[in-house]
């Protein structure tokens, strides 16, 4: 289940950031980001694991990937922004 | 055919470039857009070969920005760079993308010359040439019309020193050279796809070591209630659909370029212009040659318009190109003008026994008297 996302600006920070994370072993999916998560049109998001929340976010730091927000699920599908 | 005019373009490619344009044209769609199997399949392929590209040049691969051509690289790194009235130091073999986009710019070209042979005097010519009023340097990696190489890292190493933004031109080099723009210092190295890369044409590369201005406005997939460009790459340059199946053809160029010893396959295309050369200087061909010299051959004969004798080959199925190879500049230097050279190029894909049937339709057209 991936409830946590990091937003990118585009694809290709995006598919830095999915490789990033696959190279380093932690499941990811690369997908548009949902309305909510993205305050200027169209984006893309990484979804992670909660457990794996912070160390993705210091790998994605480390690649240089650019996140414009981190948000988790709700169970109820909305978004809620999030801080590490 | 004999294809001998690779300079201009490949014509021959690995059989994995056109499967890959087919395969592209059949199962993708616009990246970076719809989150679709499809749209992502064509993101999948565009960033494949941006991270090839990256690794190919030493770059990171969003600094990787996918261009029409080298031409249009140079619009755009020569646009970010260059105001009217600015002093812009260039070397005499600069190509038409180079120089028609300075003139068009209003600026104040300043071409440098030397022996086209000679690096060390085109590197003494440009130190001289670099003073503290130069907005610009601009310098080809090889030059499209004799195949010369200049010394464009140490050129770069003086333009760091001076605090001048390089553009370096890697038309003819991409491919069969290391391409290095970090050691170079070259805030953009532009380049095309379908030549030494073997990618399809309507591709090429600009490589970003600085953010250029954009060449294009409208969509990239990102940020779209924002009605500036985004400010950083690869969508800053990228705007609207990308010409995906020639990307999808340029990574295929890419993987087999990788799969290759690059040492062999620059002393293999040296030795087929060395046997070219030979065999036009003992037809009394003036050859224009030199040490390190690179892919390209240019010759004439005594008393023949190049044209015509080009056209003769052309006759014989030998493809050749003649005149000024949208280069007068490269000529003037050479002091080739106005009739220009023919020139011979050669990539990877040709092999030792064209260049003895070009040899051979040479030998007959000179015995004829059409050469």
């Amino acid at each position: 289940m991936y409830d946590c996302y990091f937003t990118v600006r585009s694809v290709t920070p995006g598919q830095k950031g999915r490789d990033a994370l696959l190279r380093a072993g932690l499941r990811c999916r690369l997908l548009r980001a949902p309305a909510a998560t993205s305050t200027q049109g169209c984006a893309y998001a990484l979804a992670v694991r909660q457990a794996d929340w912070p160390q993705a976010a210091e790998i994605l730091n480390r690649a240089g990937v650019r996140m414009e927000g981190r948000w988790l699920r709700r169970v109820d599908g909305t978004f809620e922004r999030a801080t590490l | 055919m004999i294809y001998l005019d690779n300079a201009a373009t490949t014509l021959r490619k690995p059989p994995g470039v056109p499967r890959a344009v087919v395969e592209a044209i059949r199962s993708c769609a616009n990246p970076g857009r719809g989150g679709h199997a499809a749209a992502a399949k064509a993101g999948e392929i565009v960033w494949q070969t941006r991270v090839l590209a990256g690794r190919f040049f030493g770059m990171e691969p969003e600094r990787v920005c996918f261009t029409a051509n080298a031409t249009e690289g140079l619009n755009a790194a020569l646009r970010t760079l260059v105001n009217a009235g600015d002093r812009v130091v260039i070397s005499g073999l600069e190509h038409n993308a180079v120089t028609r986009t300075l003139e068009g710019l209003g600026a104040e070209t300043v071409p440098v010359t030397a022996p086209i042979f000679c690096p060390a005097a085109w590197l003494e010519r440009f130190e001289k040439a670099l003073t503290p009023d130069t907005r610009v340097a601009v310098c080809l990696h090889v030059s499209n019309v004799f195949g010369a190489v200049l010394p464009v890292k140490e050129i770069g190493a003086i333009c760091a020193q001076r605090g001048i933004p390089f553009v370096v031109d890697a038309s003819q080099s991409a491919g069969l050279l290391p391409v290095r723009p970090a050691e170079w210092n070259a805030a953009f190295t532009a380049m095309p796809g379908h030549k030494g890369l073997l990618g399809p044409q309507g591709t090429g590369l600009l490589l970003c070591r600085e953010l250029p201005a954009p060449l294009r406005f409208g969509g990239t997939g990102s940020r779209s209630l924002a009605q500036t460009m985004p400010d950083e790459l690869p969508d800053r340059m990228e705007a609207g659909t990308l010409n995906v199946p020639g990307i999808a053809g340029l990574g295929a160029g890419l993987r087999w370029l990788s799969s290759q010893d690059p040492k062999r396959l620059l002393e293999r295309e040296r030795k087929l212009l060395a046997a070219a050369e030979k065999g036009l200087s003992e037809l009394g061909a003036q050859t224009f040659t030199g040490p390190e010299q690179l892919g390209v051959l240019s010759f004439r004969f005594p008393g023949m318009d190049c044209e015509t004798a080009a056209a003769a080959f052309s006759d014989h199925g030998i493809a050749l190109r003649a005149g000024l190879h949208c280069a007068p500049l490269a000529h003037r230097t050479a002091g080739t003008l106005p009739e220009g050279t023919i020139r011979l190029s050669v990539s990877a894909m040709t092999t030792p026994p064209e260049i003895e049937g070009f040899l051979a339709v040479a030998r007959k057209l000179r015995r004829s008297g059409r050469t």
